[in-house]
């Protein structure tokens, strides 16, 4: 809904003369509750690129990307079940390793067609397990995905026997993992699509309509005929699909698959949710915010790295940044209302 | 798969306590057929195993019951080939092995050691997943008389009276195999090199590390640490910090890269290559000569890796358990049977094909 | 909603038939029991060492349970920690830098609470959502123990008052199991005799409603997360003092486990509804399956699918969950024409 409208105020702010102060700074600060994320992640990569050495050369820009795409295409993907008042989905830890695995072990045996086959199978299971319990049992989404993850890692190391496969150094899928569009490398590009696609389906479509109404009151949303098991089945199908995605570009990213790869993908989706805006009350959020909360997580972990400063501080640091952002927001917002 | 069935007990609503049971033990019962048939007749004897009689086993009993307490297991891939050659040598010993997997949780490894010794076995295999924490879970084994034969990865030399035995390899030793071979390449020149480390706060990753920084101070200051990051153990993980890390320190002022295991330093492999940087210029160490990076070797583009092998490793395991039952070894260590090193041959591009160093996982 | 959790099992002599009834109906325990039956006649049947050794099945259930009763004091008030098992790890590592045992272990517990402080003043007073302010802590406390540890495992300087800790005090009971059962205590009489602790329902229920009613909301949330950051903190040093070492990356399965106990103990997410004691049924629940499954030497991954699965059950066969599901399907059977009105405003609020 909103997406052009970020620069088109960001100019305005910037050329609005000083005037009605007191109007001005509500305004303001109103603005600044919604946009604060863009505000930031400006900042942070401005102020990179002026203070750190080598933040701005083509490579670093590079591996920021290859930073942020994997773990962005789940978050973009886990905002619906986040937005559907659902907590988070534990489970694409699980489905990130199996989409991995089986991408590099089945395409090494018959080819990427029954990989993605094979892959999206795996997914909707996941989506109708996870959908159906949440959305029709209306059972714990964090305890049923908890599950799941068991059981999906429990079957993934059984069925593949723990193993590590690796894919032909100069498949396709290899290629595609080190292809790159000037600085930017097709993984970032398959995310930039993925979020243009789930923000169109999000703000533009019945069925982004209804997870975002579901979200802000269930119970108005089922009274209002809306079926809402449905809903809840399609919002996990659309985290499935990414997390199977997210799968595929980091088999083809690493070129090896391990079911352990993919561990803490979870917590570390869901704070590039947060801190891109989201609410995890439910209803309140978008695609794109999500976007901008992976690169300014990425960002930021990228400029630590860059400063050689140890895993320790670079995780008190997300820790900080994710009580800054959600402060900053409720800050303005109760100035907003006064 | 259960929804069908729950649609329609769920109209019994009232009898409700039963209708859980009910699912419940028609799952536990499919699973638990399940698990019969994916275990090898081995495991079978868990029931009736003879736990009224409290000392071990005489050499009478056909099987000796043995826990396995291990940190990883089918969810990383040296586990995955550590177990296979394990469970064939126990059935040629006729040992009965209960795995467990910590995954690397400390707490986790002691709460299942104390299920180990209250099941009184006759003997247990211990990989500690955190060397400072298993002190007490050997104490406990020690005093119900249970043989403790270590693992993997040592404990404190100040534990050691308390186990029958050692079989492993050294991980400090490791990361100071590769450290030499860095020294050698570097041969008296000045040259800086970026360090990629296994999972923070892992004991593996801390001693390898430590290896290597440290021998590398003390044999080799010419040789210096430019920056160092964690690669997780994973080869997307550690591409992407190891290309940071060049930018970070400057490609130009690099000419060496050390990487706690194959898998890791393959990413940064990849990350040099990435930039379009001839590999074979670069200095490059690691540890494990695994199925990724024996080819790397072979090719030329990792100058030394380490051999590690996970069937020396799981075999020796049950092999030195068998030898602390049987009275071969006694509890301190003092016998010359009580230690069994795994060889590590460095391995380069000169042996890198020999059958004794083919990579195992 | 307050006073139906209160009730205690035993005493009065209605028709028992009825009483049992009643009893269900009310209490929130119903899948935590059922399931702790199942698992119990299995592990019977199957493993009697699990009952033989009952200290170390104490053990394990102590082991899960303690962080888990601490955070369901504030999963009543409808408040989420995830902090809990980052306290549990920096807590241990304060313990064990600090070479003054003593000195140590009040640090450790200071820590506790000055987490919950913080917890609860982010909820409380800034007005965030516990799920998102407590993730920020559990990467930011995940930081705190790497950096104060130095990234590696700490000894304690004191290994031997660490051991002698781990050694049974009374029978076969360790001083784990000993504590665990007197936290249990304090906090099942805290939310069920106390009126402070009663209070958590109201706050849990209703926040509006119970601010009405004159009851601190704030000063509650402060008391909930408090004793949560304790007891998580609790949990780390005697985790630290049994292993004579803290680790920085330690609790990586407390934090799932305890949810998993508090929701399968029949505790609501949302707040309100639950108790301690549903707690302890599901920690022991899932203590006595570990603990079966690790003697039944089954495969492990085989272990997790089993786990899962239970788990699975467990939360999608509480009969709210099947009343779920028949709703849904009647509505979706009534309402197939319209389903997914793009249309705004789908408020029919009429029927409850």
């Amino acid at each position: 809904m909103s997406k052009n409208e970020p620069i088109t105020q960001i100019n305005a702010m910037a050329q609005a003369p000083e005037e009605q102060p007191k109007q001005k700074s509500r305004r303001g600060v109103e603005w600044f509750a919604e946009n604060g994320i863009f505000v930031f992640t400006a900042v942070l990569i401005l102020s990179a690129a002026i203070f750190v050495d080598g933040f701005a050369s083509l490579q670093n820009i590079t591996d920021v990307f290859h930073r942020a795409a994997p773990i962005g295409i789940v978050a973009v993907g886990m905002t619906f079940v986040v937005i559907s008042g659902n907590y988070l989905d534990l489970s694409v830890v699980a489905q990130v390793a199996t989409a991995a695995v089986i991408m590099i072990a089945v395409s090494n045996e018959y080819g990427y067609f029954a990989a993605v086959l094979a892959a999206m199978l795996a997914a909707l299971i996941y989506a109708i397990v996870n959908g159906v319990a949440v959305g029709y049992f209306k059972a714990n989404a964090v305890i049923v995905t908890l599950s799941t993850t068991y059981v999906g890692l429990g079957l993934l190391r059984l069925l593949s026997g723990g193993s590590i496969f690796f894919g032909p150094p100069d498949g396709a899928l290899a290629q595609f993992g080190a292809g790159k569009l000037g600085p930017v490398p097709y993984s970032a590009l398959v995310l930039v699509a993925m979020t243009l696609i789930l923000a169109f389906v999000l703000n533009r479509t019945n069925f982004g309509f209804t997870v975002r109404s579901f979200g802000i009151n269930e119970r108005a949303t089922r009274l209002g005929g809306t079926n809402t098991g449905l809903v809840i089945i399609g919002a996990f199908l659309v985290t499935s699909l990414s997390a199977m995605i997210a799968g595929f570009v980091l088999a083809a990213f690493s070129n090896t698959a391990v079911s352990a790869m993919s561990t803490g993908y979870d917590f570390q989706a869901l704070a590039a949710i947060i801190v891109g805006g989201t609410s995890v009350f439910g209803g309140k959020g978008s695609v794109l915010r999500t976007l901008l909360g992976v690169i300014f997580v990425s960002v930021l972990s990228n400029v630590l790295v860059l400063l050689n400063i140890g895993f320790g501080y670079q995780q008190m640091a997300l820790g900080v940044l994710i009580a800054l952002a959600v402060t900053v927001d409720a800050l303005a917002r109760r100035a907003g209302k006064k | 798969m259960a929804t069908n069935k729950e649609k329609k007990e769920a109209k019994m609503r009232k009898s409700r306590l039963f209708l859980a049971p009910a699912a419940m033990l028609a799952a536990s019962a499919l699973v638990l057929t399940g698990c019969a048939a994916e275990e090898e007749a081995a495991t079978d004897t868990s029931t009736d195993s003879s736990s009224d009689s409290d000392s071990s086993a005489d050499a009478g009993d056909d099987t000796l019951e043995v826990y396995a307490l291990l940190p990883q297991g089918n969810d990383q891939p040296y586990g995955t080939t550590y177990l296979p050659p394990m469970q064939a040598k126990a059935d040629e010993l006729g040992i009965n092995l209960t795995i467990t997997n910590s995954e690397y949780d400390g707490d986790k490894q002691a709460s299942e050691c104390e299920v180990a010794v209250a099941a009184q076995p006759d003997g247990i295999i211990l990989w500690p997943a955190l060397a400072d924490t298993i002190r007490p879970c050997l104490e406990a084994a020690n005093n119900a008389g249970i043989p403790v034969w270590i693992t993997n990865a040592d404990v404190n030399p100040e534990d050691a009276d308390l186990t029958y035995g050692y079989s492993g390899t050294d991980s400090y030793g490791q990361g100071a195999a590769s450290a030499e071979m860095m020294c050698e390449l570097a041969d008296g020149a000045e040259i800086g090199v970026i360090q990629i480390n296994g999972l923070s706060g892992n004991s593996v990753a801390t001693l390898r590390g430590n290896g290597f920084a440290e021998t590398i101070a003390a044999e080799c200051p010419n040789v210096s640490i430019l920056a160092e990051q964690p690669g997780d153990w994973n080869k997307d993980d550690s591409q992407i910090a190891a290309s940071e890390m060049l930018t970070a320190v400057g490609i130009e002022n690099v000419q060496g890269l050390y990487a706690a295991d194959d898998t890791m330093v393959a990413g940064g492999i990849a990350a040099l290559e990435a930039r379009g940087e001839n590999v074979e210029d670069y200095f490059i160490t690691s540890i494990g000569n695994t199925f990724l990076g024996n080819p790397l070797v072979i090719d030329g583009k990792l100058d030394g890796t380490v051999f590690q092998s996970s069937s020396w490793d799981g075999e020796n395991a049950v092999t030195g358990i068998y030898r602390a039952i049987t009275g071969e070894t006694s509890l301190g260590r003092d016998d010359d049977a009580s230690v069994l090193y795994m060889p590590n041959p460095k391995v380069t591009i000169d042996n890198a094909t020999d059958p004794e160093v083919a990579p195992e996982w | 909603m307050t006073q139906q959790d209160t009730i205690q099992l035993g005493g009065g002599e209605l028709s028992l038939w009825g009483k049992i009834k009643l009893t269900i109906a009310r209490r929130t325990e119903g899948r935590g029991v059922a399931l702790l039956a199942i698992i119990l006649t299995v592990a019977l049947l199957t493993e009697p060492l699990v009952f033989t050794a009952y200290q170390v099945t104490l053990g394990r259930i102590a082991l899960i349970g303690l962080v888990a009763l601490g955070l369901t004091a504030v999963i009543l008030m409808g408040q989420l920690d995830l902090s809990v098992a980052s306290t549990l790890a920096a807590s241990g590592v304060v313990l064990a830098i600090i070479p003054d045992l003593t000195l140590g272990i009040i640090a450790a517990l200071l820590t506790g609470l000055l987490v919950g402080a913080i917890n609860a003043f982010g909820v409380a007073i800034i007005g965030i959502n516990s799920f998102i302010w407590t993730l920020g802590m559990l990467f930011f406390l995940r930081g705190v123990a790497l950096v104060i540890s130095n990234e590696a495992p700490v000894k304690l300087t004191n290994a031997d008052a660490g051991i002698a800790f781990g050694q049974p005090l009374i029978g076969p009971i360790t001083p784990r199991i000993l504590i665990f059962i007197l936290v249990f205590i304090a906090i099942q009489v805290f939310v069920s005799r106390v009126k402070m602790g009663r209070e958590f329902y109201a706050v849990g229920g209703n926040p509006q409603a119970a601010k009405d009613a004159g009851i601190p909301v704030k000063r509650r949330i402060f008391t909930g997360f408090m004793i949560s950051g304790f007891v998580s903190a609790l949990a780390g040093v005697i985790n630290t003092l049994e292993r004579t070492a803290a680790d920085p990356i330690a609790g990586s399965t407390v934090l799932l486990a305890s949810f998993a106990a508090a929701i399968i103990g029949g505790n609501y997410l949302k707040g309100g509804r639950g108790s301690i004691v549903g707690t302890l049924i599901g920690a022991g629940a899932l203590g006595v399956l570990q603990v079966t499954l690790t003697l039944s030497g089954v495969q492990v991954p085989v272990q997790q699918i089993f786990i899962g699965l239970v788990l699975l059950l467990a939360v999608t066969t509480d009969p709210n969950n099947l009343r779920a599901v028949l709703s849904s399907i009647r509505s979706a059977r009534s309402s197939r024409v319209k389903v997914q009105k793009p249309a705004s405003e789908p408020n029919k609020s009429t029927a409850s």
